[in-house]
């Protein structure tokens, strides 16, 4: 008799079949809408079950869509101001927040959070309500206010996790080098923090871009975000055009956040975001 | 986890000097005015406006009143209430159950494509939300695939439908925030000592006793998480209710989106948003509460 072990691989127990095959369906489905979207947006018909042969006549009638055109247009302006407004706060407050030991670090640890935990319809509200509440007219520039609020959290929650990481040595050392504190901030820390700012920034873009209940609630009439208009759109049942600008923003969006998780690597090092880590 | 610097411990007092502590503050100060001054100085005017009226031609005054708050206690806003609460507590117990094997097969199983696997989890997470939904509507859709094939093989017939249902709801729900279940959970298995598992299976346990006794309480934690991470935004959301369901499955998030824009009664609709807070705030004192006595328990 040969003698077996109790355990035959080491580790885990043996592949769990119905967890498998769980996620073989999760993942079909979690991929079917996408597919759906993308292949009827080639359609050459008007239809949204039937395809019936191939054509990019819902490209081009985007293309000659103005209003969609200025929507996109916009949301592209409000992304790029809500990435910068926020970037330059968030990575400020993220930094303080670290090396504060005050009392107002925190407490503005805890406003910080606020976005976070709140669900964004009442954020969407409360920031429409602000502005008209102060009799401002609600317009691109209304929006681009609500999201870098929104965006803070973003940049300070991902750089927070980075900034503790950071050696404090090397900073001391420019320091006892000679550098003025701000120097070293300038010259150190900051140079080492910036495949991370570079990769929030990306990220921020990509969701301020996306974002749709904060813009709904704090747009203005003429134009208003893409996302406002694609649920203005759907709601009146078949889209086919909706079908190639959700095609063309889904390949942005994967675009960015390849950018975002490829510069960690870019700069040879990891520093990047940890989208995963549950940091 | 973070890189720790191995001379952490020995490390002085950052900031402590005068000059540091300045620059500290002053870092801080922008952002956290500027928050202050938009987020939580809305947050106030919504919640000093559920106290407000509208005057005849339908602006909201503020005031001191309280027919807002009484106002809730009208049936059909509790009905409402109850079935949003009701919807997202499901879609949070379905995102679990879909989530932990999703979550352990790739974590536990997924060898090498680990991080590919979940990669393609994340990623049309940053579709657009919208866009997402809509193509989520057309596949429950009567004509759409899933229903067709279900009917192909016989677990649907020509009457089941799923949009303009409590199911489409809550599938709309599943579907949109399931990602914030399998981040935290991936997070929690990949960080779980596999040699617990190692130490079940030596100690006898059978492949399910082992799961029961010591993969799930270990990445308890990761779950309690995710829940809190969906619960949030489900008990928000109205499109997944505006689309997948028919008018007599608005959530809260709908009866407020009514009261700004079609209703135009702000003080009805701050007074609503108020209540929805006040439900989560009751939740997430619950999470914390269980979160500490875990960690209680866990030093012990």
């Amino acid at each position: 008799m040969t003698f077996r072990p109790l355990r035959r691989r080491r580790g885990t127990d043996r592949r769990p079949r119905a967890a498998l095959a769980i996620t073989a369906v999760f993942f079909l489905l979690l991929y079917l809408p996408i597919a759906v979207v993308v292949l009827f947006s080639f359609n050459a018909q008007k239809s949204l079950t039937v395809f019936k042969g191939f054509s990019l006549r819902w490209y081009s009638a985007f293309f000659h869509d103005h209003v969609l055109i200025d929507s996109l247009g916009m949301s592209l302006k409000v992304s790029l101001v809500a990435m910068a407004g926020s970037v330059i706060l968030g990575v400020a407050l993220a930094l303080g927040l670290v090396r504060s030991r005050t009392r107002l670090g925190s407490l503005a640890g805890l406003i910080m959070l606020v976005p976070l935990v709140t669900p964004e319809i009442v954020t969407g509200v409360a920031a429409m309500l602000l502005f008209k509440g102060m009799g401002i007219t609600l317009s691109s520039g209304t929006v681009m206010l609500a999201e870098i609020t929104f965006s803070i959290s973003y940049v300070t929650v991902i750089l927070r996790s980075r900034i503790a990481a950071l050696n404090p040595e090397v900073e001391e050392a420019a320091m006892d080098l000679g550098a003025t504190r701000w120097q070293a901030l300038r010259l150190v820390t900051l140079p080492a923090l910036l495949p991370s700012i570079l990769a929030a920034a990306v990220l921020v873009f990509a969701l301020v871009f996306d974002d749709f209940v904060l813009a709904y609630f704090t747009t203005g009439v003429d134009p208003q975000p893409i996302s406002v208009r694609i649920y203005s759109a759907i709601r009146f049942g078949v889209q086919p055009t909706i079908n190639a600008v959700g095609t063309l923003m889904l390949a942005g969006s994967i675009g960015l956040i390849g950018l975002a998780l490829a510069i960690p690597r870019l700069f040879g090092r990891r520093g990047g975001l940890d989208l995963l880590s549950g940091e | 986890m973070a890189q720790r610097t191995p001379s952490a411990p020995s490390r002085p007092q950052r900031g402590s000097s005068a000059s540091g502590a300045r620059l500290w503050t002053w870092l801080m100060l922008p952002g956290t005015l500027w928050m202050t001054g938009f987020l939580i100085a809305s947050l106030v005017l919504v919640a000093t406006l559920a106290l407000g009226t509208t005057d005849p031609l339908g602006n909201p005054r503020f005031g001191l009143n309280f027919s807002n708050i009484t106002a809730l206690a009208d049936p059909a806003y509790r009905i409402v209430l109850l079935r949003s609460l009701g919807y997202a507590l499901i879609a949070c117990v379905i995102c679990l159950l879909v989530a932990y094997p999703v979550s352990y097969a790739i974590a536990l199983h997924g060898g090498r494509f680990k991080n590919l696997l979940i990669a393609a989890i994340v990623v049309p997470f940053f579709a657009n939300y919208l866009v997402r939904m809509y193509g989520w509507s057309v596949v429950l859709s009567d004509g759409g695939p899933l229903l067709r094939t279900l009917r192909a093989v016989g677990l649907a017939d020509g009457n089941t439908k799923i949009l303009q249902s409590g199911v489409g709801v809550v599938a709309g729900l599943v579907y949109g925030f399931v990602v914030f279940m399998i981040i935290p959970l991936y997070a929690a298995l990949e960080r779980m000592d596999l040699s617990l598992i190692e130490a079940g299976r030596d100690l006898y346990g059978g492949p399910l006793r082992t799961f029961l006794f010591v993969t799930l309480p270990a990445t308890r934690q990761g779950a309690a998480a995710g829940a809190v991470l969906v619960f949030l935004p489900a008990m928000g959301d109205f499109v997944s209710a505006q689309l997948m369901g028919g008018p007599d499955q608005i959530m809260i998030g709908n009866l407020i989106q009514d009261k700004f824009f079609e209703g135009q009664n702000w003080p009805l609709g701050s007074a609503l948003t108020m209540l929805m807070m006040a439900v989560l705030f009751i939740g997430m004192l619950g999470y914390l509460r269980r979160t500490r006595k875990d960690e209680a328990e866990a030093t012990q």
